[in-house]
């Protein structure tokens, strides 16, 4: 009696992991990127200061920036707009070529016609990475999934 | 008087419709597919800040695209691509150099839709290789369209797939460019 009291626990407990293992399987499988509003920055900086340490060290500002969530400060250059109405706002010093180019979550377009050209703004994005000024363009540091920071 | 006039009406024609040398994008978006038929899901994902340079005059065309900004539906299979398949934090950029071999047969200051052909080197994972490609450049209004689709066979560029999700995730990879250019003042 004991024994099949035991065997019938081990056998629930057993199911109710199964099921449990099953649930969050299924949920991170599924999982979307999430917005990173709600998410706090890993760093916080200005537009030189990143573009800087890009240019001086690309490897060491890779490991240190990429991937992680970066709030920039600075003035808007310029705010690109593609053929599906992607906006990319462009954060920078209008002196220098080079700047910190935000793609704008999709979520969030609607809050981009709040920007003012040469007004500082502040943007939050995952750092993608950074092209090197080698075709004349100017050096850029990517923020992917950028939203506007009401700070 | 007359020498001067015609001089001035040369130049200012000459101007008017010769085209800017250089056209260039930093949003360009290339789109990266491996699904295979058998899988339950597409397996695919889109890079929206890719840059791109043509050169009119030599028919120089150049890409540049970090891997971390392909934007997959689902966090997991992003998570997947970067970490274990193009391993990004390892080899951030891919790159591809390369011309239109039939540049003259484009005629970038007169607004139509011209086939192209373009031969490179595609450098992806710490590899490189040489792609030949179809393509269309569309010029309009002093703008120009350039759009391709080309296979890339993800083993030429060490791209190891684990057999556990061999028939999910395809051998050789769609790759569709779809850049629009404005002229590099």
């Amino acid at each position: 009696m004991k024994k099949k009291k035991l065997i019938r626990n081990v056998l629930l407990v057993a199911v109710v992991l199964g099921i449990g293992a099953a649930i969050y399987g299924y949920k991170e499988f599924n999982r979307k990127s999430e917005s990173i509003t709600s998410k706090a920055a890993d760093f916080k900086v200005k537009p030189l200061d990143i573009i800087t340490a890009f240019t001086d060290d690309e490897k060491a500002a890779t490991l240190k920036y990429g991937g992680k969530i970066i709030q920039v400060a600075g003035l808007v250059k310029k705010v690109d707009k593609d053929e599906q109405g992607n906006f990319t706002v462009v954060i920078g010093d209008n002196s220098s070529l080079s700047s910190v180019r935000c793609s704008i979550d999709s979520l969030f377009s609607k809050d981009v016609t709040a920007l003012q050209l040469n007004a500082p703004a502040f943007l939050k994005g995952v750092c993608t990475g950074f092209n090197a000024d080698e075709m004349g363009l100017g050096s850029d540091v990517i923020l992917n999934r950028c939203v506007i920071v009401k700070d | 008087m007359k020498k001067i006039v015609f001089l001035i009406s040369i130049t200012l024609f000459t101007g008017a419709v010769s085209a800017q040398d250089k056209y260039f994008t930093k949003t360009g978006k290339i789109h990266f597919d491996a699904t295979t038929p058998k899988s339950p899901e597409s397996i695919d994902g889109v890079n929206k800040s890719s840059i791109c340079v043509v050169d009119t005059k030599t028919g120089n065309i150049q890409f540049s695209l970090l891997m971390k900004g392909f934007e997959f539906e689902r966090a997991l299979m992003q998570e997947h691509f970067n970490e274990n398949y193009v391993e990004s934090n390892k080899y951030p950029k891919t790159e591809f150099k390369g011309t239109i071999t039939n540049n003259t047969a484009v005629n970038y200051s007169k607004d139509g839709v011209y086939p192209v052909k373009v031969k490179g080197k595609l450098s992806m994972h710490g590899e490189t290789k040489d792609i030949e490609a179809d393509g269309k450049l569309t010029v309009k209004g002093g703008k120009i369209s350039a759009n391709a689709d080309f296979p890339v066979t993800l083993a030429d560029f060490k791209v190891t797939i684990p057999s556990l999700v061999a028939d999910k995730v395809a051998k050789i990879a769609k790759i569709t460019v779809d850049c629009q250019l404005e002229p590099l003042k």
